[in-house]
């Protein structure tokens, strides 16, 4: 017989978490990548690592100077953030976050200036109108690898705070049960490395020099973070088809009969699944297009958690309509965020440009010594 | 039931009385940080009955919350959920008003980064919106989809049991204009009010228990297939987001 239940008059509970959250929970994610890749090539000193370490340096600095900003612009009383700073709520991960963003953040500057401080140094030694500013940058020192790796290991806390913060903020929310899982933290690290590593192919292309060695190694990386992606996203979904799992069957059940979810998540396997095929078949030449792939699939991934997420009612009946408003609330906090990170792209780009690259092995006599770097006219 | 076995009952708190219903704590045994209570009369603890038999959906409770509280529009506290329910080729309608639970371990409060929501000794779950950062953490929380942001003050907002109304020794307004008597509100603490005779004999039901946050709306009549997420077809009406928006920003 038909039996069926029509809901005629119900509260539509409007997406309190904003794109701006999107952008915060992507930026630091990228910001989080770009320091780990960046580690063995700073911080552990190994050479071959250098050239990728130094783009994945500007992916930390630029993502991760950006997303306080979109944090902070997610509040909706942003000029009371200093609230967060005069109570103690160690119940609350959103606390947390409070404490370690500015510890992470400080120790990025530091761990950044560090590495970069042997660059300030060459510049303040060209001949040029800027190179007291580069002397006082780089306070009378070059490169120290103890230092580095001090700094780095500091970040490098700061940074495993940030994703395990960020990670178990959202996870700990048993209302959601598409949240309410211990794998998007790890879901939520592993799409932020492939999407760093997906940066760091881009701003090779662009904005470091185009360094062939760094786009295959960078595109190997990638290849293993998106490996580690699909087979926690694999987990996740096992979990929940076989029923292995209360909350994540509830979580499958709760969106498995939308058609625009079904469409999201075969979007997301290809925006997984191409980049991988390609990055592992043709790991050169191809870093732009595999870099690009990972960068949607790492924001695709946060936008389908936050605002699809919030779309799913707690009580009421089918899904919660959503559109992209034009305002500061939607599409213009999506463009500023991504203004802002340019601009400090260009900034950083401009007071540091890409060193040389040594020229091929004819002639290299001719070239400059190794670690010389362009003058910043 | 005798006086003294009554007594001894409820004498414990509310504990006897949620044990009736297979859920509640008492007040001073609640886990999430009942240490942590503030304001409030701690001699009560404030609850709501509804029986969902009463309630003719005519939305005069939501309306009474909007004009009691100043709630923005296209907002609500309170909303008295309408459902067509067709069984065996046969429609009737469901009626289901919905608020704050004010539950006894509210997964709100935790979340909070700032303790500008905060749980008071009569068990009233409130926002200081002169705190709360609006960070909207505890709208993620709760499982009722009772809070939202109030695009008005910018920050956190919920049903409050009218607490103002309360402490002047009156009724939430919802109670007092509810043309069925559809929901009786009082002391759990006191044996003697209806809520606790209710609680205590009726055998009500919570909505989601299974989220472990014991709540203190309880509801006679509950049909089991609206306790948790409920699986129909969506609202025929809804707010329009698109004019919330307009308004937000002319």
């Amino acid at each position: 017989m038909d039996n069926h239940i029509v809901e005629v008059i119900n509260v539509t509970r409007e997406v309190a978490w904003l794109p701006w959250a999107v952008q915060y929970f992507f930026l630091i994610g990228l910001s989080v990548g770009g320091l780990l890749l960046s580690l063995p090539g700073y911080a552990f000193a190994r050479e071959d690592w250098r050239a990728l370490g130094r783009t994945a340096l500007l992916v930390a600095l630029t993502c991760g100077l950006a997303a306080p900003v979109a944090l902070l612009s997610d509040l909706h009383q942003p000029g009371r953030f200093w609230h967060f700073y005069v109570v103690l709520r160690p119940t609350s991960w959103m606390w947390w976050g409070s404490i370690f963003i500015p510890l992470y953040i400080t120790g990025l500057l530091v761990y950044g200036w560090a590495c970069f401080r042997e660059e300030l140094q060459a510049h303040g030694r060209v001949d040029s109108r800027l190179a007291a500013l580069y002397r006082l940058a780089s306070l009378g020192g070059g490169r120290n690898d103890a230092l580095i790796r001090a700094a780095g290991l500091f970040a490098l806390a700061g940074a495993l705070l940030v994703a395990l913060y960020t990670g178990a903020e959202v996870a700990v929310v048993k209302a959601r049960p598409l949240w309410h899982t211990l794998f998007l933290p790890v879901q939520f690290l592993m799409t932020a490395l492939a999407g760093a590593a997906g940066l760091v192919l881009v701003l090779n292309r662009f904005a470091a020099g185009n360094d062939r060695a760094v786009e295959v190694r960078a595109n190997r990386l990638l290849a293993g973070f998106l490996g580690g992606v699909m087979l926690v996203g694999g987990l996740w979904l096992a979990l929940g088809l076989f029923g292995l799992d209360a909350t994540h069957a509830e979580a499958l059940g709760s969106v498995a009969g939308s058609e625009a979810w079904r469409v999201t998540a075969v979007w997301a396997v290809a925006a997984t699944a191409l980049p991988f095929a390609i990055a592992v078949a043709k790991p050169a030449g191809t870093g732009l297009l595999t870099g690009l792939i990972a960068l949607h699939g790492a924001w695709m991934f946060r936008w389908t958690v936050f605002i699809g997420g919030q779309t799913v009612p707690k009580t009421g009946a089918g899904f919660y309509d959503y559109a992209l408003p034009a305002g500061p609330e939607g599409l213009l906090g999506i463009v500023g965020t991504a203004g802002l990170w340019l601009f400090l792209l260009i900034a950083l780009t401009a007071i540091l440009p890409s060193p040389r690259r040594p020229a091929p092995a004819p002639a290299r006599a001719a070239q400059a010594p190794a670690g010389t770097v362009a003058a910043a006219e | 039931m005798d006086r003294s076995r009554r007594n001894f009952c409820l004498g414990a708190g509310a504990a006897t009385i949620g044990a009736a219903a297979g859920t509640a704590m008492p007040a001073s045994a609640a886990p999430g940080g009942a240490a942590l209570r503030r304001d409030g009369d701690p001699a009560h603890r404030w609850a709501m009955v509804v029986d969902v038999g009463k309630c003719v959906g005519c939305q005069a409770c939501t309306v009474a919350c909007i004009m009691e509280n100043d709630v923005p529009e296209n907002s609500f506290r309170t909303i008295v959920s309408t459902y067509e329910v067709t069984e065996q080729g046969k429609a009737g309608s469901y009626m289901l008003p919905r608020l704050c639970n004010h539950c006894e371990d509210p997964p709100c409060i935790p979340v909070c980064p700032t303790g500008a929501t905060f749980q008071r000794r009569d068990g009233i779950v409130v926002v200081d919106n002169t705190v709360c950062v609006g960070c909207a953490y505890c709208v993620q929380a709760c499982p009722y989809d009772a809070r939202f942001i109030n695009h008005e003050t910018q920050t956190a907002d919920k049903c409050t049991f009218c607490v103002h109304r309360v402490e002047a020794g009156l009724l939430p307004a919802c109670v007092e204009t509810c043309v069925g008597g559809a929901r009786i509100f009082g002391d759990l603490n006191d044996p003697d009010s209806a809520v606790a005779t209710l609680v205590r004999d009726e055998n009500p039901k919570v909505l989601k228990p299974e989220q472990g946050t014991q709540p203190r709306v309880f509801y006679l009549g509950l049909d089991p297939r609206f306790q948790g997420k409920v699986d129909g077809t969506p609202t025929l009406w809804r707010p329009s987001n698109q004019a919330h928006a307009e308004k937000e920003h002319a």
